[in-house]
């Protein structure tokens, strides 16, 4: 076990030298079953070349950060076993369908933006006084949204979305996710204020439903069963009397 | 993205294809609407096309019509959410259900074409 190697080939990319990305490769051992591809990057980085970069924290699937292309499927690298893989090679590489900053870094900016654009909060028309009490919900009503509260914004279903590749003006699973998780809650007050960026060109109306969004999603939330949904919701707003009711 | 970007994975090449399957149909459907306006000339006026390759080419647009349908009903679990009693129908219900529509609906369509045609 201990003399077992694998190779890992790993986007490099300096703006201030590069003219663009390049694949390193890097021979490391192998010297535990249960060591992920985080794993592998940190050994580089400690004991072969410090200056890779990459986003990482929480080392443990719930913090999001360490999405990244791993032999073209969008992964969280913290997720994502050696022994899977071994004895080929793996190549790790930025999450496709965004700018890149360095190496394995990428401009997330586009992204944040989106997510901000459809209010991912609860949003009431008068709020309640804390001293009021809380709001109680019933089980049913907590498991009408409850799969898309899982999203922790890893981006990994933006980096699988050809609709957001070819345009990325479209809003994109997860941001449409998380508005339906609101819109679901029966404490949100807020479908109004998202209608305007959900159901626009641009929103739910852009995805043509290739359902890879829902595949990659390591927390399994079906951003694309919210996106298909929130077309039939809106439709019914339209055509139904008294469909465009609060 | 590269032009060749749904050659990555089956997932996508299985979803252009899904894609792609309404220009044959879309191609036979504008046939079948010049047949029925010329239909309205009179039966002199109607010679449906009969040549070995059209009948290839309306096979290949019914299998395309089926997959089609095939997968669009597949996902009807997925998109549609009703609930009875308070409670979620199960997305294979509603995928049966929605099987069971077009199996009915095909019958009465074949149902009304061949008494007409009688």
């Amino acid at each position: 076990m201990a003399d077992k190697r694998i190779t890992i080939q790993t986007t490099r990319y300096d703006p201030d030298k590069d003219e663009k990305p390049r694949l390193q490769s890097y021979e490391i051992p192998f010297y535990d079953d249960s060591m992920v591809v985080l794993d592998a990057l940190n050994y580089i980085k400690s004991n072969v070349d410090g200056s890779l970069s990459y986003r990482w924290s929480c080392r443990m699937g719930i913090c999001g950060s360490c999405g990244m292309m791993v032999n073209g499927t969008p992964k969280l690298s913290c997720s994502a076993f050696l022994r899977d893989y071994w004895p080929r090679p793996i190549v790790v590489e930025p999450l496709n369908n965004f700018p890149v900053i360095r190496d394995l870094v990428i401009d997330m900016d586009d992204f944040m933006q989106k997510l901000k654009s459809i209010r991912p909060w609860i949003i009431r028309k008068q709020e309640i006084p804390l001293g009021a009490g809380a709001h109680y919900q019933t089980n049913e009503q907590i498991d009408d949204f409850r799969q898309f509260s899982e999203c922790i914004n890893c981006m990994l279903c933006y980096a699988a979305c050809p609709v957001y590749g070819l345009n990325n003006e479209f809003l994109g699973p997860a941001a449409i996710a998380l508005a339906r998780r609101y819109n679901l809650d029966s404490r949100d007050q807020g479908l109004k204020q998202r209608l305007p960026v959900i159901a626009d060109n641009e929103g739910v109306w852009e995805c043509s439903f290739v359902g890879e969004c829902s595949v990659v999603c390591p927390k399994g939330v079906d951003p694309a069963k919210a996106i298909q949904q929130t077309k039939l919701d809106t439709t019914m707003r339209f055509v139904l009397p008294y469909g465009n009711r609060d | 993205m590269p032009a060749n970007w749904w050659t990555r994975n089956r997932r996508y090449f299985l979803y252009v294809v899904r894609e792609f399957t309404v220009v044959p149909i879309a191609a036979w459907l504008l046939w079948m609407l010049l047949e029925i306006k010329r239909a309205d000339g009179g039966p002199a006026h109607y010679y449906p096309p009969s040549s070995t390759a059209f009948v290839v080419f309306s096979v290949i647009v019914l299998l395309f019509s089926l997959y089609h349908s095939f997968t669009f009903l597949s996902l009807a679990g997925v998109i549609i959410h009703v609930k009875v009693l308070d409670r979620p129908v199960p997305s294979r219900l509603i995928v049966l259900s929605q099987f069971a529509l077009w199996a009915v609906a095909s019958v009465v369509v074949g149902f009304v074409l061949i008494w007409f045609a009688r």
